[in-house]
C-alpha cells in the first residue's frame, strides 16, 4: 500500500474522530431543559402564539442551555404531571395546575425543587401573599405562579339592550333579568356540565359571593365543618338556579365548550366562566357584542369580589441537577419580565400576574380583556378561592359528581354538604390538607 | 420422537411473553394492593387495609350495581334481538343474508370511542337527534336529556352498548344455523310444524353453545367496558354510570390513590376470571 495514501487515511480517520469527540464534548456540555406546558394555539389557555415567541426571546437567559418542550393539553397535564412525578419522570421545568393541596402534595414528596433562593436573588415581587401562600408547602414556596385567573360573567350586550335589560349592578338585578331572559324564551345562563368541572366553578364563584372570603377560610383552614349556614345558603342558591330554568335543557349533558357555543352563536345570554377561555370568547364573538361584568355580592353582608387564582403556575423538578435548575430559574425570569408580559397580553391574551388595568390599555389589549381585569383586580381583598385548584383531589373528585347531582336535583344541599364534609374529614385524617 | 424438553423450548417464547406482560403486571398489581400510597409513590405496607375499605365505598357498590344491570340488559336484548334476527335472515337468499349480516356487523367495527361520540350527539340535550325526531313526530314530551338524568343515563348507554354488540351475536348465530342439519327442518315441515315451532324445537336447543359463547363474552365485555362512558358521561350524572372501570381510572389516575385502585383492580380481576372460568368449564362440560 501506497504511504502516502495510508498516511492520509489516517489523518482522516484522526480528523473524523477528533469532530466526533468535539461535538460529543459539545453535547455533554449542553443542558438541556425538559419543559412541559399547556400553551396550546386554541381553546382553554390558548396563549401558545406567546409562548413560542418567548422561547425565542427568552433563549439568551439561559445561558447556553436549550430548552426541549412538550405541549400536553390544558384539562390533562395535572393528570400526565401527576403519572409523570409518580414515574419518578418529573420534567426539569413545568407549568401546571393546580396549586394549593395538590402543589403541596408534590413538594411533600420531595418532587419539586424549593424555589425560596430564586425568590431572594429575582425578586419576582409581583407575586403577592396570597399567591405565594398557594403555592407554598411547610414555609417553602415551589411555584412560581404566572397567569392571572379571574371568574366573571360573560354577557350579550345586544340581548340585553333588545330586552331592556340593565347590566346588574345588584343580586336582586341579576335575579330580574335572569328571569326575564327566561320569559322572553332565551337561554339565561350558558351552563355545560358534561365535563364535570365547569359547576365547580360555577358554584366556587357563589359560594364566594354568599358566604364570603372569611367563612371560606375557617372552612378551609380551620376547623368550621362544610355543613355551616353559609355553605348551605350556597349550595342552595346553586341548585334554585338550576331549578329556576336559568340553565340550558339537561345542562348535566352538554360539554362546556358547547355551552360556550351556545352563548357565542346568540341563543343565551349570559355565560359565566374565568378568563381562561378569553381567547376563544374573543375569537369567536363575531356573532355577538361581548360584555363582561362581575357577579354582584349575593348575601347582604358580601362585599363585592370574585373567585381568582393563579391558573398554573411554574415548578421545577428536584431531581434536576443545579446548573438545569439555575438556567430554568433564568429564563422563567424573563418568562415573567415586564416585556414579556406585554407579549403575553398581545399573542396570548393572557394576562400575568401583577399586570395592572393601566398597563393593559398601553400594551392595547382587546377591550374585553380590559373590562375584565379592571373589574376583577378592583378588589383583591374580598376576592375568593377556587374549589377545585384549592382541594385536594380525592374532594375535588366527591365535589364533581355531587355538585351534579345537585344541579341535577338528585340530591338536597344538606347531603351535598354532608358528601363534602365525609371527603373533607377523610382527606384531612390522610394529612392531604393544604394551608398556606 | 421429539422430548418433552424439546416442547419446553417451543413452549418458551410464548411464556416468557405471558409472564411478562400478563402475570407479573398482575402480581404487581395485587402486590401494590397492600400499600399505601403518597402522591403516587410507594409509602408503607398496609396489610388488608386498603381491602377493608371496599365495604364502606359507596360508589363501589354502585359502580358494581351498574356492571350488574349492564350485563343483564346486554344478555336480555343484543343476544336476543341477534337469535331472532338471525333465524329470520338464515331463510332468506345468500345475497341477502351476506349484504344484511354486513350491515348488522357494521356498529361492531366501530370503535367504542366513535360509536360514544355519534351516539353523544343523537342524545344530545341541545341539538340531540332523538329528541329532534321525537319533536317532529309529535312526541317532543317524551323527549329526555338522555345522558344527563340519572334515571335515563345507564339505560341509554346500554343502547348504544346493545348496538355495537347485536350485530356480532347475528353473525356468531348465523355461522351457527347454518351449520344444522336441513334434514332436521326438512323433517319438521313434513311433520307439519310451523316457524315458531321450529325454532323453539329445532333452532334455540341447538344454538346452546353459541348462547352460551356469546353469554359469557358479553358478561365478561360487560366487566370490562371503559371507553364508551368515559366519552360519554365520565361515569355521570353523579354516579349514575359509573362503573368499576371508570372507577379504577378516577382512583388511580385523578386521585392519585394507587392501593385502593389497586384494590379495586384486583376485585374487577377476579369478578373477569370468575366468568372466564365458568365460561371455560360449561362449554368444555358439554
Amino acid at each position: 500500500m501506497d504511504e502516502t495514501k495510508k498516511g492520509d487515511g489516517q489523518m482522516k480517520r484522526i480528523a473524523l474522530l477528533a469532530t466526533i469527540g468535539l461535538s460529543a464534548g459539545q453535547v455533554a456540555a449542553q443542558t438541556v431543559v425538559t419543559q412541559w406546558d399547556q400553551f396550546s394555539q386554541a381553546g382553554i389557555t390558548a396563549a401558545g402564539p406567546a409562548m413560542d415567541e418567548l422561547i425565542k426571546t427568552c433563549a439568551p437567559a439561559l445561558g447556553g442551555a436549550e430548552v426541549l418542550r412538550t405541549v400536553a393539553p390544558s384539562i390533562g397535564i395535572r393528570d400526565s404531571y401527576r403519572l409523570a412525578v409518580a414515574a419518578g419522570k418529573t420534567p426539569d421545568l413545568a407549568y401546571t395546575w393546580p396549586a394549593a393541596s395538590v402543589l403541596a402534595g408534590y413538594a411533600r414528596i420531595g418532587a419539586l425543587a424549593p424555589l425560596d433562593d430564586y425568590y431572594a436573588k429575582y425578586g419576582w415581587k409581583h407575586v403577592n401573599d396570597f399567591y405565594r401562600g398557594r403555592n407554598s408547602y411547610e414555609g417553602h414556596i415551589y411555584g412560581l405562579p404566572m397567569e392571572q385567573d379571574l371568574m366573571g360573567v360573560y354577557y350579550n350586550k345586544a340581548l340585553f339592550e333588545e330586552q331592556g335589560i340593565k347590566v346588574p349592578t345588584t343580586y336582586d338585578e341579576f335575579v330580574a333579568a335572569a328571569n326575564a331572559f327566561k320569559e322572553a324564551g332565551i337561554v339565561p345562563i350558558a351552563f355545560g356540565n358534561r365535563d364535570r368541572w365547569p359547576a365547580t366553578n360555577t358554584f366556587s364563584l357563589i359560594l364566594g359571593l354568599t358566604a364570603g372570603k372569611q367563612t371560606e377560610e375557617q372552612v378551609f383552614f380551620g376547623d368550621t365543618p362544610w355543613t355551616n349556614e353559609q355553605f348551605l345558603k350556597s349550595a342552595t342558591v346553586f341548585q334554585d338556579w338550576a331549578n329556576n330554568g336559568w340553565f340550558p335543557r339537561g345542562f348535566n349533558g352538554v360539554g362546556y365548550d358547547e355551552a360556550n357555543a351556545l352563548f357565542l352563536s346568540g341563543r343565551a345570554a349570559m355565560t359565566i366562566t374565568g378568563t381562561w377561555v378569553i381567547q376563544d370568547m374573543i375569537r369567536g364573538s363575531g356573532k355577538i357584542d361581548l360584555g363582561v361584568f362581575m357577579l354582584p355580592p349575593i348575601a347582604e353582608d358580601i362585599k363585592p369580589g370574585t373567585m381568582w387564582g393563579e391558573g398554573s403556575q411554574w415548578q421545577l423538578s428536584a431531581t434536576a441537577d443545579q446548573a438545569t435548575k439555575d438556567a430554568a430559574a433564568a429564563y422563567l425570569d424573563c418568562l415573567v419580565s415586564d416585556d414579556s408580559r406585554k407579549i403575553w397580553v398581545q399573542k396570548g391574551y393572557t394576562v400575568p400576574i401583577g399586570t395592572t388595568p393601566e398597563e393593559l390599555s398601553e400594551w392595547g389589549a382587546d377591550p374585553v380583556v380590559h373590562s375584565f381585569f379592571e373589574q376583577g383586580l378592583a378588589t383583591p381583598d374580598t376576592n375568593f378561592y377556587d374549589l377545585h385548584t384549592t382541594l385536594p383531589e380525592s374532594v375535588t373528585q366527591v365535589l364533581y359528581p355531587e355538585l351534579q347531582r345537585l344541579a341535577g336535583g338528585d340530591t338536597t344541599p344538606e347531603e351535598f354538604l354532608q358528601a363534602m364534609q365525609t371527603a373533607w374529614e377523610t382527606a384531612i385524617a390522610n394529612g392531604e390538607r393544604w394551608v398556606p | 420422537m421429539h422430548s418433552p424438553r424439546t416442547a419446553y423450548w417451543f413452549l418458551a417464547p410464548a411464556l416468557i411473553l405471558y409472564l411478562a406482560f400478563v402475570a407479573v403486571p398482575i402480581a404487581q398489581v395485587v402486590g401494590y394492593s397492600f400499600f399505601s400510597w403518597d402522591g403516587g409513590r410507594l409509602d408503607q405496607f398496609v396489610g388488608l387495609a386498603n381491602f377493608a375499605r371496599l365495604g364502606s365505598d359507596t360508589v363501589f357498590w354502585a359502580a358494581l350495581w351498574h356492571n350488574a344491570i349492564w350485563v343483564v340488559l346486554t344478555l336480555a336484548f343484543p343476544l336476543l334481538a341477534g337469535l331472532l334476527l338471525s333465524a329470520i335472515l338464515a331463510e332468506r337468499r345468500p345475497n341477502t343474508v351476506r349484504a344484511l349480516a354486513a350491515i348488522y356487523f357494521i356498529p361492531r367495527t366501530i370503535p367504542l370511542v366513535v360509536a360514544g361520540i355519534i351516539w353523544g350527539w343523537i342524545y344530545n340535550p341541545i341539538f340531540g337527534l332523538l329528541n329532534y325526531g321525537l319533536e317532529a313526530m309529535g312526541l317532543g314530551q317524551f323527549g329526555h336529556a338522555w345522558l344527563a338524568e340519572e334515571s335515563t343515563a345507564l339505560l341509554s348507554l346500554n343502547v348504544v352498548g346493545a348496538w355495537t354488540f347485536f350485530g356480532f351475536c347475528v353473525v356468531i348465530y348465523l355461522a351457527a344455523i347454518q351449520s344444522i342439519d336441513p334434514s332436521l327442518y326438512e323433517a319438521a315441515d313434513i311433520d307439519g310444524a310451523g316457524w315458531g315451532a321450529k325454532f323453539r324445537d329445532i333452532t334455540v336447543p341447538l344454538l346452546r353453545n353459541s348462547t352460551l359463547f356469546l353469554g359469557l363474552y358479553a358478561a365478561i365485555e360487560a366487566m370490562r367496558f371503559f371507553d364508551l362512558i368515559w366519552v360519554t358521561t365520565q361515569g355521570g350524572p353523579g354516579y349514575a354510570t359509573e362503573v368499576l372501570t371508570t372507577h379504577v381510572y378516577k382512583t388511580f389516575f385523578l386521585v392519585g390513590d394507587f392501593g385502593y385502585a389497586a384494590v379495586l383492580s384486583v376485585v374487577l380481576l377476579i369478578i373477569v376470571l370468575s366468568l372466564a372460568s365458568l365460561s371455560f368449564w360449561l362449554l368444555r362440560s358439554k
